[in-house]
Order: C-alpha cells, then sequence, then structure tokens
C-alpha cells in the first residue's frame, strides 16, 4: 500500500532531473551575454579558491624559518600555479566576465557584437585552465609522473630548456596559455566592437559611461598585448620540440630575448588587469557618492594615457639584467610618467567624494579600500622605478608587497565590491549587508597583514621564490605576521561564498534599481530578461537615469 | 611550532628590533657595509618620504571626506562641481615634476653605479645550478664563499654556466643579473669587516632557496695573507688530507645535486659511487651501460686500468658525455674551476665517502693524531690518487 502511495510521485522525479539537466544543457549551449558573464565570473571565482589554497600552502611553508610542510618541488608547483592562475584565470576571466555581463546592457544592447564568438571564447578560457590543472594529474616530469610546471609564472628561458626541464610540464603550460590568449584575443574583439558599434541612440562616446571606456581601451591592450606572449611561447615550443634555437644560448639564442617578449606582453598585462577595478571603482564611487563623476573628459584621457605608456615601460621589470644605461634611462621615465595619470584618477575620485552623501553600504567600503591600498602600491611602484633603488629591491619581497598591493588590494578589492554593486542585478536579491561588513573588515585587515609586512622582510633582503630560508636575517616576524593574515583571508573568502549562496534565497529582493543608480543596465529588471530591454532606449547624458528620475533638472542641459 | 613562533616574536621585540635601531641599520635595511649603501638608501628615503606625504594626505582626505559627507538620510539633491581646471591642471602638472625631480636623482644615482672604477679589483663569478665559484686575480679559486679587501673598489665579472642567477647581497645594496652566455659586471667598496650574505635572487629552479654565499671582508693586510693562503690552499695538504679537504671545501658545491648518504637528488648520490663504477653498473641514456664501455676500446674506463678514477674525473670535467639513465643534462662543467689537484682530492673523497662523511652526510674532521707532520708527502706523488696506476691525462 505504501508502495503504491509513493508511486504517483515518481514522474515528478524524472521530470525534475530532465529540467535540471535541461538547464544544464541550457547554460552550456548559451550564446546570452549575460549567462556567459556569469560564468566567467564563476570559473574565475573556482579557480580563485583554487589559487588562494595555493597560497596558504606557500604562506604555512614560509610560517616559520627552515619549515618543510611541503617538500621543495611541490611548493615551486604552488608558486607557479598560484601566480599563472591568478593572473590567467582569475583576473582575466573576472574582468572578462564582468565586461560580458554589463556593457551590453550598459549601452543599450540585446547582446554582444558576437554572441557566437563569445561562447567560444569563454570554452577557450575554461578548457584551458582544466588543461593548465590537469598537469598536476597528468604531465610526465623528472621526478614523477603527474607534475604541475614548476618555473615559475614568468617561465623565465632557459630554465623552460628541454636541458632543464624535463618532461612535458612546459608544454602543458604553453598550451593551456595559448588557449586562453585565444580567448582573451576573442573577448578583446568582442568588447571593442560592442562598443563601437552596438551602443544605443544618442549615446556618443563622449556620453558612454565610463565603465565602458575604461574597458574599451582595456579590450584593445588585451588584442594588442596578449600576441607576443603566444609568439614567444610558440617560438618555446620549436625551441623544445623541434629543435630551434630561440633561447638556446648555447646555440647562439638569447635568454634576454624571452624577457623582453615575456614582459612587452607582461606589464600591459598588469595594466589589464587593473584598468578594470579603475572601471568599478569610476561606478561605485559616484553612486554612493551622489555626485556625477569629477572630471570625465581628464577620466578618459588619463584612461587612454595610461594604455599607451603601458605599452612602454616593460624594461621596468629588467633594471637587473644589465642593459645599456640609455635603455634603463627610458624606461626608468616612463615607468615614472605613468604615475601621473594614475595619479588623475586617484584625485578625480577623490574629488568626485568631496561634497558628496556618502552612504557606506558594502560595495563602496571595498571601494573607499581600493582607493587607499591602490595608492600604496602605486607609491612602492614609484620607489621601484628608480633604478638604483630598484637594484636593492628587485626580486625581493618588497616586490610581491607592492604588486599585491596593485592586483590584490587594487583590482580584487575592486571586483568584490563590484560584485557587491551588481549582484542584485544578476540574481534579483541583494547580498546581506551585516555578512558583507563582516567580510569587508575582515577581508581589510587581514589584507594589509598578509601584505604590508612583506615591504618590510623585502627591505631585510629577504629574496622572492624561496623555498626556505634561515634565521636570523629579521625575517622572522614579518613572515609570521604574513602568514596569519593570509589564514584570515581565507575566512573572509569563506563569508563571501557563504552570503552569495545565502543570499541567492534569503537575500532582501532588489528590485530594477536598489542603489538609486544612473547607467541604464539599473533601468531594466533585474535580473534581466534575456532580451535586456523591452524598447532599445535613448540616451541624452550619460547619466540617463538622472534624467528619467528628475525630469524637471535634467543633466543633458549641463553636459 | 607555537613555542618556536612565540620565541620569534620574543626575540624579535626585544632583540632584533633593538639591535635594528641601535646598530648601523638605518630604517628597516639591513646594515650599510659597503660605500654606495648610504647613496642609496638615502634616495630611498627620499622618494619614500615624497610618498609618505602623498599618501598621508590621500589618507587623510579620504577618511575626512567619509566622515563629514556621511550621508545621514537617502537624499537626492547632488548638483556640484563636475571639473574644476585649476585643480586638474595643479595635480597633473605638481606631480610630473616631483617625478621629474625624482628620475634626474634616480638617473645619477645610477651612472655611479654603473661605472666602474678603474683600479677595481676584479673577482670573476660563475653561477650554476646551485653553487658560487669566485675566481682571484692570483689564481684562488672559492666556493660558496668569497675574500674581499675592504675599502678598494671590487668588480665582479659574472656569467652563468646554466640559467639565470642574481648576486645579491643586501649589505652592500648590490644586485645584478648572472645571465649565460653574456659577462656583466657589478662593483662596490666593502667599507666594514665582516661576514655577509650573497643570495640568489633570480629563480633558478629546486635549489635556488640554497644558493647562497658567505661574503668575508678583511682589512687590506689581512685580505693579502689570506688571498695567498688561499692560492696554495690545497697545494700544501699531504695527501692524507686531500679527502678531508675535498670534504670540507669542495663537496658543498656538489651538495645540491648529490647527495652522501644515498638520498636522492637533482645528481646521483655519491654514497657508493666507486662502489657503482668499479662493477659497471651505471646505464647511460645513450643507450649503454659501464660494464660494456669498459670492456671496449683502449681501456680508458676499466678498472684495471684506473678507469674508475677516469670516469669519475670525465664526468666532472665533461659531464654532458655520459648522462646516467633517470637524470637530466644539467650538470655544469668544472673545467677551469678546478685544479688537477683538486679533483683528485674530489676522486679521493668519493672513493673513501665513510671516512669524510658522519652517515647523516655531515663533515666528520680529520683526526687530529693521525695527521702527518706538515710537508711530509711529497706534491708529486699525492697528484695521484692512492695506487691504481693510470694516471689521468690532463
Amino acid at each position: 500500500m505504501s508502495v503504491l502511495s509513493q508511486s504517483p510521485s515518481a514522474p515528478n522525479l524524472i521530470k525534475d532531473r530532465q529540467s535540471k539537466l535541461t538547464t544544464l544543457h541550457s547554460w552550456i549551449i548559451t550564446v546570452d551575454h549575460k549567462k556567459l558573464g556569469l560564468m566567467y565570473c564563476l570559473t574565475a571565482l573556482v579557480f580563485f579558491v583554487i589559487a588562494g589554497f595555493e597560497a596558504m600552502m606557500i604562506r604555512w611553508q614560509l610560517f616559520i624559518p627552515e619549515n618543510d610542510i611541503i617538500v621543495t618541488q611541490v611548493y615551486n608547483e604552488f608558486m607557479t600555479m598560484h601566480g599563472t592562475t591568478m593572473v590567467f584565470f582569475v583576473g582575466m576571466p573576472m574582468l572578462t566576465g564582468f565586461a560580458t555581463y554589463l556593457i551590453p546592457l550598459m549601452v543599450g544592447a540585446r547582446d554582444m557584437a558576437f554572441p557566437r564568438l563569445n561562447a567560444l571564447g569563454f570554452w577557450f578560457t575554461f578548457f584551458s585552465g582544466i588543461l593548465l590543472y590537469s598537469s598536476f594529474f597528468m604531465a610526465p616530469a623528472l621526478y614523477a609522473s603527474g607534475a604541475a610546471p614548476d618555473f615559475g609564472w614568468f617561465a623565465y628561458a632557459p630554465l623552460t630548456a628541454k636541458t632543464f626541464d624535463r618532461g612535458h610540464t612546459v608544454d602543458y603550460w604553453i598550451f593551456a596559455l595559448c588557449i586562453s590568449g585565444f580567448g582573451t584575443m576573442i573577448a578583446g574583439t568582442n568588447i571593442i566592437t560592442t562598443t563601437l558599434c552596438m551602443r544605443c541612440k544618442g549615446m556618443k562616446l563622449s556620453k558612454m559611461p565610463l565603465f565602458v571606456w575604461i574597458m574599451l581601451t582595456d579590450a584593445v591592450l588585451m588584442v594588442v598585448g596578449i600576441p607576443p606572449l603566444t609568439a614567444a611561447q610558440i617560438m618555446l615550443l620549436m625551441d623544445r620540440e623541434l629543435g630551434a634555437h630561440f633561447f638556446d644560448v648555447n646555440a647562439g639564442g638569447s635568454a634576454i630575448f624571452w624577457q623582453h617578449l615575456f614582459w612587452f606582453f607582461g606589464h600591459p598585462e598588469v595594466y589589464i588587469l587593473i584598468l578594470p577595478a579603475f572601471a568599478i571603482a569610476s561606478e561605485v564611487i559616484p553612486v554612493f557618492s551622489r555626485k556625477v563623476i569629477f572630471g570625465y573628459p581628464l577620466m578618459v584621457a588619463a584612461t587612454v594615457g595610461i594604455a599607451f605608456i603601458a605599452l612602454g615601460v616593460w624594461v621596468h621589470h629588467m633594471f637587473a639584467v644589465g642593459l645599456s644605461p640609455a635603455i634603463n634611462a627610458i624606461f626608468s621615465g616612463t615607468t615614472f610618467l605613468i604615475s601621473i595619470p594614475t595619479g588623475i584618477k586617484i584625485f578625480t575620485w577623490m574629488a568626485t567624494m568631496y561634497g558628496g552623501r556618502l552612504k557606506f553600504d558594502t560595495p563602496m567600503l571595498f571601494l573607499t579600500a581600493f582607493l587607499g591600498l591602490f595608492t600604496v602600491g602605486g607609491l612602492t611602484g614609484i620607489t621601484l622605478a628608480a633604478v638604483p633603488a630598484d637594484w636593492q629591491l628587485h626580486d625581493t619581497y618588497y616586490v610581491v608587497g607592492h604588486f599585491h598591493y596593485v592586483l590584490f588590494g587594487g583590482l580584487i578589492f575592486a571586483v568584490f565590491g563590484g560584485m557587491y554593486y551588481w549582484y542584485p542585478k544578476v540574481t534579483g536579491r541583494l547580498m546581506s549587508e551585516k555578512l558583507g561588513k563582516w567580510n569587508f573588515w575582515i577581508f581589510f585587515i587581514a589584507f594589509n597583514l598578509t601584505f604590508f609586512p612583506m615591504h618590510i622582510s623585502g627591505l631585510l633582503g629577504m629574496p622572492r621564490r624561496i623555498y626556505t630560508y634561515e634565521a636570523g636575517h629579521g625575517w622572522e616576524l614579518w613572515n609570521i605576521l604574513a602568514s596569519i593574515g593570509a589564514f584570515m583571508q581565507m575566512i573572509a573568502v569563506a563569508l563571501f561564498v557563504w552570503n552569495a549562496i545565502v543570499s541567492l534565497k534569503r537575500g532582501k529582493v532588489a528590485g530594477p534599481d536598489p542603489w538609486d543608480a544612473w547607467t541604464l543596465e539599473w533601468a531594466t529588471t533585474s535580473p534581466p530578461p534575456e532580451y535586456n530591454f523591452e524598447e532599445i532606449p535613448t540616451v541624452r547624458s550619460r547619466r540617463p537615469l538622472w534624467d528619467l528620475k528628475h525630469p524637471e533638472d535634467p543633466d543633458w542641459k549641463y553636459e | 611550532m607555537i613555542t618556536l613562533v612565540a620565541d620569534i616574536i620574543q626575540a624579535e621585540a626585544l632583540g632584533t628590533l633593538g639591535a635594528t635601531l641601535a646598530g648601523g641599520a638605518t630604517y628597516w635595511m639591513p646594515e650599510q657595509a659597503s660605500e654606495v649603501a648610504p647613496k642609496i638608501d638615502w634616495l630611498f628615503e627620499f622618494i619614500n618620504v615624497i610618498c609618505y606625504i602623498f599618501f598621508g594626505a590621500i589618507l587623510i582626505l579620504t577618511v575626512g571626506f567619509s566622515i563629514a559627507y556621511r550621508r545621514r538620510k537617502r537624499v537626492h539633491q547632488d548638483k556640484s562641481a563636475t571639473h574644476h581646471t585649476a585643480l586638474e591642471v595643479t595635480w597633473t602638472i605638481v606631480p610630473l615634476l616631483i617625478v621629474i625631480v625624482m628620475f634626474y636623482m634616480g638617473m645619477t644615482g645610477y651612472m655611479y653605479l654603473d661605472t666602474v672604477p678603474e683600479n677595481a679589483y676584479e673577482v670573476r663569478v660563475n653561477g650554476q645550478v646551485w653553487s658560487w665559484t669566485f675566481q682571484h686575480p692570483n689564481g684562488a679559486v672559492e666556493g660558496n664563499q668569497v675574500t674581499l679587501p675592504m675599502d678598494r673598489p671590487v668588480q665582479f665579472i659574472m656569467t652563468s654556466s646554466d640559467v639565470l642567477h642574481a648576486v645579491f647581497i643586501p649589505a652592500f645594496r648590490v644586485k645584478n643579473d648572472v645571465v649565460p652566455g653574456r659577462y656583466r659586471t657589478l662593483w662596490f667598496t666593502a667599507t666594514k669587516p665582516g661576514e655577509y650574505q650573497l643570495m640568489c635572487a633570480e629563480y633558478c629552479g629546486k635549489g635556488h632557496s640554497d644558493m647562497l654565499a658567505r661574503v668575508f671582508v678583511l682589512p687590506e693586510e689581512e685580505f693579502q695573507i689570506e688571498i695567498a693562503r688561499l692560492a696554495q690552499e690545497y697545494m700544501d695538504l699531504p695527501t692524507e688530507a686531500l679527502g678531508y679537504y675535498a670534504a670540507d671545501k669542495l663537496y658543498p658545491r656538489c651538495a645540491s645535486c648529490h647527495t652522501v648518504n644515498g638520498d636522492p637528488g637533482t645528481g646521483p648520490s655519491f654514497k657508493g659511487l666507486w662502489e657503482r663504477t668499479q662493477a659497471g653498473e651505471q646505464k647511460f641514456t645513450n643507450g649503454a651501460t659501464l660494464s660494456q664501455l669498459q670492456k671496449q676500446g683502449d681501456g680508458f674506463y676499466d678498472p684495471a686500468m684506473g678507469g674508475v678514477q677516469n670516469y669519475l674525473r670525465e664526468s666532472i670535467l665533461y659531464p654532458q658525455k655520459l648522462i646516467n639513465e633517470g637524470y637530466g643534462p644539467v650538470m655544469p662543467s668544472f673545467k677551469g674551476q678546478l685544479k688537477e689537484r683538486q679533483v683528485d682530492a674530489l676522486i679521493m673523497m668519493i672513493r673513501e665517502l665513510e671516512t669524510y662523511f658522519e652517515p647523516d652526510g655531515s663533515f666528520k674532521p680529520q683526526p687530529e693524531n693521525t695527521t702527518p707532520a706538515e710537508g711530509a708527502a711529497g706534491t708529486e706523488e699525492a697528484t695521484t690518487p692512492k695506487q691504481d696506476g693510470g694516471s689521468p691525462e690532463a
């Protein structure tokens, strides 16, 4: 009897499973920019957790002198994979995700210019990440049959030559990054085309939201910056597998040639990663200050200026190599110069806050912190631009501290702020403010505890990428603090993940425009329908929603 | 671990920090032990102070705005300045002028550091995975340590036999990459006698963090005596002491790849190497085995004709000729870096490993009572280790 009474539920189970399969199927075949943007961001978050785990192991190993929690080989693999993952599989997909999700909404389009290409770009990125990580289980190497790349994310020749790195971990790295590079090129092309060709009526270039402007510049840098890396990697592959000698010193090649190619990609890459943080700041700070962004034209000029100069600073990674004085002088000069447009941006955000009516919800907290932390990273960068100071600090933990303030305090803090800001648009519900504030404060304190001491251990001469160190250099305390901070950051990230999951069901319903914002993405429902806008909007100013809400005092009268 | 951490924190709080402030170290930098160190610290300090001023201003304004303009209730009125040309020009021009000054100071410092004085004492530095070799003008060679004169410019002429390395001596404020296939110079004038550490600052693989060397700075007269002694060091040793010399002074350069206790490493362990070679057990990547080679040719590898010594000597001077199966062709050649007598010393050491090393691989010093009288053994005999004949050809 009981069996019979249960039987009617059986078809439901099948139906449920079918609907789950259908959902999964719809995500896999999707060409919708919102779904793809979300998938980019989720992929980046998963890799963020993996790279975070690797960082934890590094910090655990460096906790005390002469520690041996993990063996050298594994340490070097984690160090390499942490860097590679954070740059190529956290930073890049995260910013592409934001751009893919938001740009069509902000310019009033129904999708990206090339929706199918967009999907191709995502799947390239996704599978190249899996390919890279499969090396842990599959790549044959000297010491074991499963080994990840262990030569540093910069892969300096000739350490990557067949002589010094036997097996195929280098080849896994080359193929994975080449494929992810194709994905990035595709995304870059798509962003450029979308912003240039898909803007709604009335949105001249001078009326584009700053987010879109900065992302457009960013996409240009992607298209220019990635090919040198791909070319260098193909050359390396030829060296390794076809007997070429591009980087083989013993056969007349040059080890420094690799460095030029790598940093000609690598330095624009740093700006590719940090510009999206500027983009997010330029949206969030005005909204929570209740003011128009200060000096919009100068801001656009500074962005484009940064992109130009970013293509001409790469040798500051190579001051210690021993190039000619003229080369070092030019690149020291450009490196100092790039601080000017960057400084303009910081002053502009501050001027936007000046006289505003600031409301410190979680997104604004993250972006205010971004302002301070990025400033620290920028200023330590100025110290490094002076060649003699750089010679002392190059390849020490001072540099590790410096670029974590730029990329973690800069990019990751802005991205977290951005996730809190646009979460209601994506899901229709607000994230918990209470958890968000806990998340922020723990993250902020732990971040500084981790990365500030690195400046000091670096000044005291602690080299980068070392597996362990002897006691007695005065580095011990700073390493202990950094490791404690790193573990605290793990708590903050866990809080974020918990908040994001819980708020999905229990968050406050957001409505279309919870922050009283001004750009077009807030003009449609949350989450937006597949076609984004029932009717393609027409804009007359940089803040179309302001005009809509205040017909008596619209912006277009002033611009 | 917790007690160790507590100890470190206590030691830091009471000891190192106090010593740092009281001693020669400025600010957070390590002790200044070269003529250029105060110059670099001053430049760093100058840029830093300007950065502090900017950071302080930005911090105070941001926090100030955050408090002063905190929103108490939801308001929508918000018309205020959207730009201010004079202000925007100011915050572009002023930082520009400041960085021009910084650039100029950085460049003058750089040109000073890049111009080697003519009378500099030249030391040739070779980096290899994962050890350092220093060669003095008088022929003395030091491994993983270098003795330098005080108050006299010293020039390192550096290159690498394999991958990238970097010479970094924090107390002297100097660092430069060591690049294969390329000479690179670096100079400094040490100003304080003492022992300093030289580290590798460019990631070079598995042994990167162990690639350290000690730098000894001596006053001129002591330096002259020491450098003369170093040039003759192994020449005056009796045959019986050669193995101890090799184990103490030469083996540390091998230790990053070759263990003496049988643990696996980047290269084959020295433990049992003599016996393996005698039996011809080695298999090579070209498919041959040593026992086959021992029976071939003119008897070069034949143990009865000094083939063991020949094989070991060849492995040290021409390591790429025969690569053991399971290992990579990574060993650099020591030709020119080791004198024949030092090669002999190493072969002696490998032959009787237990005499010179404890089971855990640490050095076992020569017992006092067995030391023969100074100069008892002639250098002529000592060039060939023990008997077995077959003096290795030069």
